[in-house]
Order: C-alpha cells, then sequence, then structure tokens
C-alpha cells in the first residue's frame, strides 16, 4: 500500500486556489445580487446557480471541446498561454471555478443580503463611498457568510471529480487529484489503498470543515443594534 | 450654552417659552420635489415646496404622511421624480439638470429613527466614522470634543451594542454632527425615551444649533416636542405640506381640519409669568388679549416672574358655563360670549370671544341642553392642569 | 407522516435504479430476450454493428455497455447484472472465472485487437516515415492512452513505447484516458496531438477522414488477445450462448474484419 501524497499535496493545491479565486470573484457578484434591483437579476441568479444543477460532465465537456483547440476561445488561450486548457492545473482551477462557483456565491449573497440597509444608509451619508462601506460595514457584518461560502466552495473542490475525469488526463502532480487517484485503485483492484486514502480524504475535509466551523460560530456573530 | 433655563413640570409635556424668530442667518435649504413610491398596489405621491432656514423646522405629521420619504429626497436615498434641492448655493438635485449628488458628497447629516450604529465599532469609532478623511490628530481632537459635549466620554471604547437607548441616541447624535453636516436631518429622534433623557438631548440639540447654524428637518408626530423645537413648523399631510408656519401660527390660522386634528392643541397662547406659588405649585400667568389681560392659574413650571412662557389649551378641557360658576374647584373662571358654533360629527366647536378667542369643544347634547347660540354669555371653566406649558 | 414515507420510498426507489443500470434493462421486451452486454471500450463500434445483425437473425437483442476491461471486471467483480463480458485481454475474464464470476467453459479468444498510433488530419507529423519517432518531436506536447493500469490496450501502448526506446523520453507527456474512447476522444477534440489507441477506432466510419493511423508493429507488444465470458449469474446463459455461436459464423468474422480485427 502506497498513498498517493503527491495527489493530497494537488488536490489541496487546487482547493486552495479555487477558494481564494472564488473569494475575489464571488464578492462583486454577490453584491450586485444582492443589491441590484434590475428586474431580470434573476436571469442571472438561475445562471451563477447553474453548476449546481449540472453533471460535471457538462462543465467538462465544455472546457474539452467547446474551449478546446479547434474553437476560437481554446485557439486564443492557446497563443496566450503556450498549451491547451485540458490536461494543465490551470484548466482544472478554471473548470472548478465554474463547478464551485455558486457555493461561494450564494452565501455570500444571503449575507450581504442581510446586512441591515440603514447601516449602508448611514455610512453613504457620513460620507463613505460605496468602496468604503463594502469594506468597513457589509463585509464585516457578513463574516460568516464570507467564511461559509469560501469553506463550501474548499470543501467542493476537494471532492471534485467529473471534471477532473473528463479533462484531466491523470498526470500525476498536475491532473491526478486524490478522487482520481482512488478511482484508479479501486479500478485495479487494490482496495487497500483505495480505502487508505479514501478515509485520509474524508479525515482531511472533514478536519477542516470543523475548524471553520467551529471559528466561524464564536467570533463573529453581529447583529443591528436596538 | 443657551441661556434657556431648565423647565421640569409635572406633566408629560416638554415645555418650552417661544420667542418668535427673525429670519436667522445662515444657510438656507430650499426644496420642491415630486416623488411617487408605489406602495402595496397605490402609489404614494410626495408633493413638497418649502424653505428651511438655519434651526429647527419642524417636520410634524401622522404615520405614513410621508416625513421619512421626505427627508429620504434631502439625503439623496431617494430620487424624486421632479423637482430641485439647493442648501445656500449648492445643488443637490436637479431633474432638469440631471443632477443628483450621491449621498455621500451631499454633507446632509441623517439622524435615523433606527439610529443604525455600526454594531461592530465601539462608540469612539461610530463617531469617528465620518472624520476619515481628517489626520488622526484632528479626529481624535473632534471626536473627544464631542463625545464630552454630550456626555458619553466614558463609552468611547463601550461597544455600540452595550449601551442604553439614551446613549445611543446621544451617540447617534454625536456620529452626524462631528461630521459638520450642512444640513441635520432628524428622524423621530427622541421616540421611545422617558421624559428626562428626551429633555437633556433636547438641550443638546439646542446647544448645538446656537453654534452652528444650519437648517435642521426635525420629524416627529409628537405635539410637545414641535413646541419644545420648533422655530418653524411644516405639517406633512398625506404627501403635501397641509400648513407652515411658526407652531402659533401654524395651528391658530386658517384653520385647516387636519391640522387641528393633528395637533390637537386648540389653543395657544403667549404669556408672561406673573407670580410664583411654589408652596402651592402653580403660579399665574398674564396673557395679553382685547381690553385686558387673561389671568391664568397654571402649574408650577421652573422660571422666574416676567418669563415668556406659551400656554397651550385643548379645547376639550374646556368647560362651558351659562351662568357663573361657584363652589368649583377650577381655578380659571373667565367670561366670554360665543362667537360662533359649528358642528363636526358629535362635537360641537364653539369660538367664545372672551379677552382672547378661545375654542371649546363641547357634545350636541350640551349644545342643545345649554340652548347655545352665538351671542349667548357664557363662563370658561379651565382646570389649572389643564394649562400646558412650553418652553422654547 | 405519511407524506414523509411515500416520498421518501420513492428517492430509494429511483436511487436504487440509479444506481444499478443493468437492473433496468434486464427485463423481458414485448418480443424476445435481451442481453446485457458489457464490452471492452475498443468495440464500441464494431459490437453494435455485430448487435443489430444478431437480432435480426435471432430476435435478442443486446444491450451494450462500454468501458475500459479493468473498469468492468470490478463491476462485475461487484456484482453487476451483465450476462457477457467482453475484454480486451484473455487476463481479466480468467481474473473473473478464478473469482467465480464467469463460466470457466464459456472463455472464448472472439478476436486479436491491433493498436495504432492515431494522428488528427491536419496533423503535420510523418508517420509513414518515422512510425513511433515522431513523438519525439517537439510540436507533439500530449500524447493520449488509455490508463494502463486497467486497460489492456494501455499497457499495450506503454509496452510498445519502451521497446521503441522512447518511453522515457515520453513519459512526461503523456495524458491517460479513462479508457480508450476517451484517449481516442483526446486526440480528435485536438487537445493531444497523438494516441495510440485501437485499429477499430481509427478505421470506423465515424472516425475515418479525422484522422490518420499509422499500425504498430505486432512484435512490439504482447498480442492483444480478446477474449469473452459469459457471467455466472446470467439468466439468460441460452441466448448467451447463441451469441457467441453467432460470433464464430462468417458474417460476424467479416464485421469483425471490417473494424480492424484480426481472427485468432
Amino acid at each position: 500500500m502506497a498513498i498517493d501524497w503527491q495527489a493530497f499535496w494537488l488536490t489541496l493545491r487546487l482547493a486552495i486556489t479555487v477558494s481564494a479565486v472564488l473569494l475575489a470573484l464571488g464578492l462583486p457578484i454577490a453584491y450586485w445580487i444582492a443589491y441590484s434591483r434590475w428586474r431580470w437579476k434573476f436571469l442571472v441568479e438561475a445562471v451563477v446557480a447553474l453548476p449546481i444543477v449540472l453533471p460535471p460532465t457538462v462543465l467538462g465537456f465544455y472546457v474539452l471541446v467547446a474551449l478546446g483547440p479547434r474553437s476560437p476561445i481554446g485557439r486564443w488561450w492557446i497563443s496566450l498561454t503556450g498549451h491547451t486548457l485540458a490536461f494543465t492545473f490551470g484548466g482544472l482551477v478554471i473548470g472548478s471555478i465554474f463547478y464551485s462557483l455558486p457555493f461561494a456565491v450564494q452565501p455570500f449573497a444571503a449575507s450581504f443580503a442581510g446586512v441591515d440597509r440603514k447601516l449602508m444608509a448611514a455610512s453613504a451619508t457620513l460620507g463613505a463611498s460605496p468602496l468604503r462601506t463594502f469594506f468597513r460595514v457589509i463585509a464585516p457584518l457578513s463574516v460568516p457568510g464570507l467564511i461559509t461560502g469560501t469553506a463550501l466552495s474548499f470543501a467542493h473542490t476537494m471532492g471534485e471529480f467529473g471534471v477532473v475525469l473528463m479533462v484531466g488526463g491523470n498526470i500525476p502532480g498536475v491532473t491526478r487529484t486524490v478522487s482520481i487517484d482512488i478511482f484508479d485503485r479501486v479500478e485495479a483492484s487494490d482496495y487497500v489503498t483505495a480505502n487508505a486514502t479514501a478515509l485520509l480524504l474524508l479525515v482531511l475535509s472533514f478536519s477542516v470543515l470543523a475548524v471553520v466551523y467551529g471559528l466561524n460560530r464564536k467570533a463573529w456573530v453581529v447583529g443591528p443594534v436596538k | 450654552m443657551s441661556d434657556a433655563r431648565e423647565v421640569e413640570t409635572s406633566t408629560s409635556s416638554v415645555a418650552s417659552p417661544s420667542v418668535p424668530q427673525a429670519v436667522a442667518p445662515g444657510p438656507v435649504l430650499e426644496a420642491r420635489f415630486h416623488h411617487v413610491t408605489p406602495v402595496r398596489g397605490r402609489e404614494f405621491v410626495l408633493d413638497v415646496e418649502f424653505r428651511a432656514a438655519a434651526g429647527f423646522t419642524i417636520l410634524f405629521g401622522a404615520s405614513g404622511a410621508g416625513k421619512t420619504t421626505l427627508l429620504d429626497c434631502v439625503a439623496g436615498l431617494a430620487k424624486p421624480e421632479s423637482g430641485r434641492i439647493t442648501v445656500a448655493n449648492r445643488v443637490l438635485f436637479d431633474s432638469e439638470q440631471r443632477l443628483s449628488l450621491p449621498v455621500a458628497k451631499r454633507r446632509v447629516g441623517y439622524v435615523f429613527q433606527t439610529l443604525a450604529l455600526f454594531p461592530h465599532f465601539s462608540v469612539e469609532q461610530n463617531v469617528q466614522y465620518g472624520l476619515a478623511h481628517l489626520s488622526q490628530a484632528e479626529r481624535t481632537q473632534r471626536s473627544s470634543s464631542i463625545l464630552q459635549a454630550f456626555r458619553i466620554s466614558h463609552l468611547a471604547r463601550r461597544s455600540a451594542r452595550e449601551i442604553s437607548g439614551g446613549e445611543s441616541q446621544r451617540t447617534a447624535l454625536a456620529r452626524t454632527l462631528v461630521t459638520d453636516p450642512e444640513v441635520l436631518l432628524l428622524d423621530e429622534p427622541l421616540a421611545a425615551l422617558d421624559a428626562a433623557t428626551k429633555r437633556k438631548i433636547i438641550d443638546d440639540l439646542r446647544a448645538w444649533n446656537q453654534a452652528h447654524r444650519i437648517p435642521i428637518l426635525y420629524v416627529t408626530h409628537s405635539r410637545e416636542e414641535v413646541f419644545a423645537l420648533g422655530e418653524r413648523v411644516i405639517v406633512l399631510d398625506e404627501g403635501r405640506i397641509a400648513a407652515q408656519g411658526t407652531p402659533h401660527e401654524v395651528i391658530d390660522a386658517p384653520r385647516q381640519e387636519t391640522v387641528a386634528q393633528l395637533v390637537g392643541v386648540e389653543n395657544i397662547f403667549d404669556a408672561v409669568v406673573e407670580a410664583m406659588r411654589p408652596e402651592r405649585g402653580t403660579m399665574t400667568c398674564r396673557i395679553a388679549g382685547d381690553g385686558g389681560p387673561v389671568i391664568l392659574e397654571t402649574p408650577l413650571v421652573r422660571g422666574g416672574v416676567g418669563s415668556p412662557m406659551r400656554i397651550g389649551i385643548r379645547a376639550g378641557d374646556i368647560l362651558l358655563a351659562t351662568a357663573p360658576p361657584v363652589g368649583l374647584s377650577a381655578r380659571n373662571v373667565i367670561p366670554g360670549r360665543i362667537a360662533s358654533l359649528e358642528q363636526h360629527d358629535v362635537i360641537v366647536s364653539a369660538r367664545v370671544r372672551t379677552r382672547v378667542e378661545m375654542e371649546v369643544h363641547i357634545t350636541l347634547a350640551a349644545r342643545d341642553s345649554l340652548q347655545l347660540v352665538p351671542g349667548k354669555e357664557v363662563w370658561l371653566v379651565i382646570k389649572t392642569h389643564s394649562c400646558h406649558l412650553m418652553q422654547s | 407522516m405519511e407524506h414523509i414515507a411515500k416520498n421518501l420510498a420513492c428517492v430509494l426507489i429511483v436511487a436504487c435504479i440509479l444506481a444499478n443500470p443493468a437492473a433496468a434493462f434486464a427485463q423481458q421486451t414485448k418480443n424476445g430476450t435481451e442481453l446485457v452486454v458489457a464490452a471492452a471500450a475498443d468495440l464500441s463500434t464494431a459490437l453494435k454493428e455485430i448487435s443489430d445483425s444478431f437480432e435480426k437473425k435471432t430476435g435478442v437483442s443486446l444491450k451494450l455497455s462500454f468501458g475500459a476491461s479493468g473498469a468492468l471486471t470490478q463491476q462485475i467483480q461487484n456484482g453487476a447484472p451483465f450476462d457477457l463480458f467482453f475484454s480486451a485481454d484473455m487476463d481479466y475474464p480468467r481474473q473473473l472465472i478464478t473469482a467465480g464470476a464467469a463460466d470457466g467453459t464459456s472463455l472464448y479468444e472472439y478476436a486479436v485487437g491491433r493498436l495504432v498510433l492515431w494522428v488528427p488530419t491536419d496533423s503535420a507529423l510523418d508517420l509513414d516515415h518515422k512510425g513511433l519517432k515522431v513523438l519525439l518531436d517537439p510540436s507533439v506536447k500530449k500524447i493520449a492512452i488509455a490508463n494502463p493500469q486497467h486497460a489492456p490496450y494501455g499497457r499495450a501502448a506503454v509496452a510498445a513505447l519502451k521497446h521503441a526506446g522512447i518511453y522515457d523520453q515520453v513519459a512526461d507527456r503523456l495524458v491517460l484516458g479513462e479508457n480508450v474512447s476517451q484517449a481516442a476522444q483526446f486526440v480528435e477534440s485536438g487537445n493531444a496531438e497523438a494516441g495510440l489507441v485501437p485499429l477499430a477506432h481509427a478505421v470506423a466510419p465515424g472516425m475515418q477522414g479525422k484522422g490518420k493511423y499509422w499500425e504498430v508493429r505486432a512484435d512490439f507488444y504482447p498480442p492483444l488477445a480478446q477474449g469473452l465470458v459469459i457471467l455466472s449469474h446470467s439468466q439468460h446463459k441460452k441466448e448467451a450462448a447463441e451469441l457467441v455461436e453467432y460470433l464464430k459464423t462468417k458474417e460476424a468474422a467479416e464485421l469483425l474484419r471490417k473494424y480492424g480485427f484480426t481472427l485468432p
């Protein structure tokens, strides 16, 4: 039995990268969803929520074919980076970003929407720009949602399988994530290693989530004053 | 500090002697606009035009009259369909020029009904929030001096979630006032406070008003606050201005049912304290009238002989007699003649000419049984405690 | 309460059906029996045609499931209810026989597979002159093969590369497909510049014109003797045996040859 530690390290890197990107990317999207009053906003919300219901194979398909070297976008990507989206860590990151997007954006948006509008109005009357209002009032009061969203996108990416299977190419150290490794072991009848690896992934994911949710409860619960 | 003396009354009213104000120097808020809100299927239309000079302009009206919406439009939190809002020479909003200054640039201070203190900040951090553009030193200096002025210095480090109602109100005021706004909007800031706290905060506000002469729009549906603070009153009813003027003008003439209903004190007089009787808890006031004064015995308030007072008496509190009454506990008996009688629903409104004109409300039955007609001689009976004293 | 129980029951039923695809298929059709067949991915084109003609002849229809031989073996060992298993080698069927999941007497070598080097039509690589050595060309960034861990063609590809002496140089450019179909698809979509795939894929009607191939010499890799077995738990062993007999006919042999298989 030989646990593939490289696969663990790769999966961890993937999950951290994706969560970090989604934190940056998800904030403006969530802000818009929380506060916009555009009558067609529901369409945007539906698009953001799509990855929840679509099988990962759909995303994998698009990365592989619709964004592949024969498509205009794919060709542009190759001219930019010198290689395809598929079979690269970058390709996995991009696929995972779409895959985990709603898991970040929805908790963020819910948290923002829960901030008392009067606080935002007060901030504005005191001369603060919308950006300052966001960083000094909205964000600090939304920390539980921010943490939840980030933790969820992290965990979701740790467990990702379908997209990686479709476009990863199973390259050790680059695209062979833990989930692929477990799948391989099972197919090779190496149940012992598969079991050990799966257990390890379970324990790791659980620990991270437990720490995050534990911290989340204590420090950050705030409500409107009186 | 102002040299108006503190007034303590045994009733719940907050009294003020009025001083007719000349048009005060300082920036003037001028506004006219038309704003539509869809409310539960219908549309609520706010259509107003007014001028607010430096000092207190009371915005008075029932719930739902549009007072908060009006403030929101001035602050920029709501956008009127058409109109123009200016302060001094600055244009805050002009629909024709398609100009609408963003909220953060308007320099309009706004204390909300819910206060909206930042719960994750301390009192001091709340107060310093609007001073971010200043240097650290200036920020500290300004915030500590206003904290001191509002007597909340000892709470500086306390979290905004942990202070009492009165302390919160003062913090909210301090937070807004420290930014030196050009216009101040206060939305029912004293609701849900006890009388003593209210009075203290009103004093603080008045003191501040003396020092910084800016237009202050003060929303309330409390009649007492109108008289306590009002230099000018705008009465808002269903999105329109029903009356504007001094508290006195607005209540006396031209008589509009809505205004009278809203205000509920039909008789208001300027008076001067004639004598004080602390041992009895009363004092006498002289009201200047036609062909002589009217002397009323009123509850004792702190002041001195010669202090100007304003006395308010509800029409429903005045009794009518067709013969000089004897053996009554009431201290004020004033002879007069009925000038007119008007029936409103089940109430008869009698205007009685004494040396001053008073409005009296009686029942239909009373009118009939007393056989009241215009011209009839009557005596008005007013209890000492029906005279409400107000201080400006 | 009742409502919840009903919903729960529905969910469980749906879950069971989804978890067990073969179960949904293994039913009596209107006309006759249906055989559920697990087959190596390299048969994905050939077996469909064979299935059509078999059904015309006997009225027995085939429900086909394609995948990597190793993956299918796993599923069968864990109880997947197939009637027959067409592997891409002989070892996996033997594994099943040893495990008692397949009838020992039914083992039959039905075809010999061939490995080819396959590139997209517009590729500039000179396959005919250089053969496997084209893989050393710098323009070849990714080479697709099936995962050798559970696909016989993948193992054959690795053997061929080693035999040609270029394995070490190209190892880091290998991308592994779940099965030969995925490997072929990587090449076809252009994501991999070249791939080692079954001849059956390269000559399949759908693939003609999409790429060009070069047959790897047979001595470069252990022969891909492909065997089938009838599975122990099959309820339709009679019909399964009929299919095996059909494969021995001239008709079936023609079809297999058409798709690039040679006969043992």
